[in-house]
């Protein structure tokens, strides 16, 4: 038999879709003239190579049971400069996120954290997290067995990506659509042998035309795949955006080898410094859209000094050096000698920041009403956005991914169509309740916080002086960094 | 898991309880089958229409069959058990012949397995079949691994040897409704490819009833005189699987009890065999 260029190796075809079917729909192509291109089957498609579709394929390659799959991504994006992502050591892109321990098995499992460059990588052994209007500490009383040991990972997205990206082309077997918009999603029609009136099909860009078993929506917040399969996404915006940085320290951090995460609630919204290896950080500073675009007209030398502020200024004193066009510097010079702080409570000094590092995302809060439908399945951002003040959105997916891909091994060796919502009813049941009280959590947290006067401070300030009496908050804190889980109540 | 001795327990106090019942069921279904033994079929009409109203819903996992979409995994790890058990386990290529197919979730699950060569899946209703084979053409990947026969077991052609014999015979939640059980075992052994198993199950909870009432009760009331106040000392275990099995050519007996939990699905529960659900399985002799 005479494969099709576009498909893949005769192993591929030994997986649910049969090189008989195959031929047979070829055939058909021929024959049925009137109607149009005919699809090639796919028991997975995979829409959006972020990092959860493509951790998803990476873990259903690795997987005996799954590994006979025929899969395909679709990515808009190439994917040539991920897979060759390569920086100077003194350079580091501006998307990074904390990856808890979970995430790091799961990567490692799936053979993907081998391939992350590991000098890339800065784990952190503590954190530093306080209220900017109170000065209240939340103090994290880790138990002995646990001090020292790493909360998180700080990694470049991309870094990660490109790792994933090395191993799924490692194992083979992907057909990677890349430089290709989903033009329009579909359901199949009725043939003379087939009745695919339950498979999407998905038209790209480039004239193909893929009818899924299972479609997968890793596309992203605006996930056209969720929209295909008619589910509601619910939530709002936080009317902020995340400015993020590459920034360069006046040193690798007071805790020498051991590395520290900081994070200082504003009431605007946090902002938080996390390590990279060497002396450098990555910003996320949480703020409304005008003092984002504020900070993104400042000189280099004034953006520092407005981050230096961020975490050593009072909100007032911040607020006002929001108030000016330039001279940040000069005026956190002069306030500086006028505030008391606890050197080693905060980050060391910036001193420089990346050229073309700063950047700002809106924040928003959206989940999806399900995450499944029929032969529908939505992992990441697609399925929820977070704030990003817990640093989970990325560490959700990756949840998410792990339990889709037992769930279809699951159907897999108990001969289940993989793509019928009775299928993946295990990931939706596993995922949803959790991912959803994460998000209220996180929700809360940003809300609690953002309140700069009135009733609710004097409450945050002694009851919660804070916030150590505000166990479960902790709680969540410890439990999330650790990837322990949402053991919150 | 062999046979567990609860459920003999059970058998023993059935037997003592109600042997007259027992012997008569029997004596009755007996005459009724060898009276029309030309045109027999194991099946009953009334249940067939009965499955014919369900044949709509068969595939709405929201339907009156959620519970078997929900138990039908379980069905696939009982015979990897029994596999498993073998001194050297099948490898792929196997055989199957689901009789009581209904809408086929189990021919269809069993013909997606990479292990299996082929499904062939009977069942006696015409309005539950047209149902079967509508779905299958929804996956392309069963074209050619799995065919469906409107017949009961009693209108499939006799393999000629072990090459059209079956390495697994299912019969899920079909035995209840087989009207002579020691008959029909006989009837499926001809299919059943030396050191091949016998599947079955039920959700009707009545497995115990079935095994008690009527394969071994026959089997064990044929010979047992009757009136006999001995039957703590005649039935024990290894007699039992020792007569009803072996004289049959059959070994091996398993049983998985299951119980439904709401909110958890499908449990094996060890010991359940006594309340619930069960999964029954037997090797035919090499
Ligand atoms: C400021 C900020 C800081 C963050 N910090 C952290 C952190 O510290 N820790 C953490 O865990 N998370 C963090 N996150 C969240 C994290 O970045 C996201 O959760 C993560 O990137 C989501 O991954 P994804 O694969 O689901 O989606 P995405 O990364 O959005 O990937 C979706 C992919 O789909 C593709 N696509 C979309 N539409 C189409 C189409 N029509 N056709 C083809 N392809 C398409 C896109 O090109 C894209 O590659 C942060 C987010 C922000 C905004």
């Amino acid at each position: 038999m005479k494969i099709p260029s576009t498909s893949l190796s005769t192993r591929q075809l030994g997986g649910y879709v049969c090189s008989g079917c195959t031929r047979q729909l070829r055939r058909q192509r021929r024959s049925y003239a009137t109607s149009t291109v005919n699809p090639d089957l796919y028991d997975v498609v995979c829409v959006g190579g972020g990092p959860a579709g493509l951790s998803l394929l990476a873990a259903l390659r690795s997987q005996p049971a799954t590994a006979n799959l025929k899969i395909a991504l679709v990515e808009s994006q190439r994917l040539d400069a991920t897979r060759n992502f390569q920086l100077p050591p003194t350079q580091f892109s501006n998307r990074c996120s904390s990856l808890t321990p979970s995430s790091v098995r799961f990567l490692e499992q799936v053979g993907a954290w081998q391939h992350v460059d590991q000098k890339r990588v800065q784990s952190y052994e503590e954190m530093q997290v306080w209220d900017g209007v109170t000065g209240a500490r939340i103090e994290f009383d880790w138990p002995a067995e646990k001090r020292g040991q790493t909360i998180a990972y700080m990694n470049e997205n991309l870094n990660l990506t490109s790792g994933l990206l090395k191993r799924i082309d490692e194992l083979g077997g992907v057909e990677v659509l890349d430089g290709q918009k989903v033009e329009d999603i579909a359901l199949g029609s009725e043939t003379e042998d087939f009745d695919l009136s339950s498979w999407p099909v998905v038209s790209l860009s480039g004239g193909r035309k893929l009818a899924a078993r299972l479609l997968v929506g890793a596309d992203g917040a605006n996930s056209p795949v969720r929209a295909f399969a008619g589910i509601g996404s619910r939530g709002w915006d936080y009317e902020r955006h995340g400015v993020v940085a590459t920034l360069q320290m006046e040193g690798p951090g007071w805790g020498g080898e051991s590395k520290i995460a900081y994070q200082r609630f504003l009431p605007t919204g946090p902002v938080a410094m996390l390590p990279l290896p060497g002396d450098y950080s990555t910003l996320v500073w949480s703020t409304t859209p005008a003092l984002a675009a504020h900070l993104k007209t400042l000189s280099p030398k004034d953006f520092i000094a407005m981050v230096n502020a961020a975490f050593r200024l009072s909100p007032v004193d911040l607020a006002y050096m929001h108030t000016q066009s330039d001279g940040q510097a000069d005026e956190l010079a002069w306030r500086s000698q006028h505030t008391n702080f606890d050197q080693h409570r905060i980050p060391q000094q910036v001193i420089g920041v990346q050229e073309g590092s700063i950047a700002s995302f809106p924040l928003k809060l959206r989940h999806a009403d399900t995450y499944i439908g029929e032969r529908v399945a939505l992992v990441g951002d697609a399925a929820h956005t977070i704030h990003p003040l817990a640093g989970q959105g990325l560490n959700q997916g990756q949840g998410d991914v792990e339990s889709l891909a037992n769930t279809i091994q699951y159907a897999v060796t108990h001969g289940q169509d993989i793509g019928v919502r009775m299928s993946l009813e295990p990931y939706n049941a596993e995922r949803y309740a959790a991912n959803n009280m994460l998000l209220g959590v996180v929700d809360k947290l940003h809300k609690l916080y953002a309140v700069e006067s009135g009733p609710i401070v004097p409450l945050r300030s002694i009851g919660l002086r804070a916030v150590n009496a505000l166990g479960p908050v902790k709680q969540f804190f410890m439990d999330q960094a650790a990837g322990t889980g949402v053991k919150i109540l | 898991m062999p046979l567990q001795p609860t459920s003999l327990r059970n058998l023993h106090l059935l037997l003592r309880g109600t042997p007259r019942f027992v012997q008569n069921q029997f004596h009755t279904q007996w005459q009724i089958q060898s009276r029309s033994q030309s045109t027999a079929s194991s099946v009953n009409p009334i249940e067939v229409s009965h499955f014919n109203a369900l044949a709509s819903s068969w595939w709405d996992p929201h339907g009156s069959s959620r519970l078997l979409h929900l138990m039908n995994p379980l069905r696939h790890d009982f015979i990897r058990s029994c596999h498993a058990s073998q001194p050297t386990p099948p490898g792929s290529n196997l055989r199957f012949l689901d009789i009581g197919c209904g809408g086929g979730i189990f021919a269809e699950s069993a013909a997606r397995l990479p292990s299996t060569a082929s499904v062939t899946a009977v069942d006696p209703s015409p309005e539950v079949l047209a149902v079967a084979k509508a779905h299958a053409r929804r996956d392309p990947a069963l074209q050619g691994k799995l065919t469906y026969l409107n017949t009961s077991i009693e209108g499939l052609p006799r393999p000629r040897g072990p090459d059209e014999q079956y390495d697994v015979l299912s019969l899920f939640e079909v035995i209840e409704h087989i009207t002579h059980p020691a008959d029909f075992l006989d009837a499926c052994a001809q299919f059943v490819k030396p050191g091949g198993w016998i599947v079955m199950s039920t959700i009707a909870r009545t497995w115990t009833s079935w095994l008690t009432t009527k394969v071994v009760a026959e089997d064990v009331v044929g010979i047992v005189p009757k009136g006999t106040h001995d039957w703590e000392k005649y039935i024990n275990e290894e007699e039992l699987r020792g007569y009803f099995l072996r004289e049959r050519g059959w070994n091996s007996p398993r049983v998985m009890g299951v119980v439904y939990v709401p909110g958890l699905g499908w449990t094996r529960v060890k010991g359940s065999e006594k309340v619930g659900n069960y999964f029954f399985g037997i090797r035919k002799d090499e």
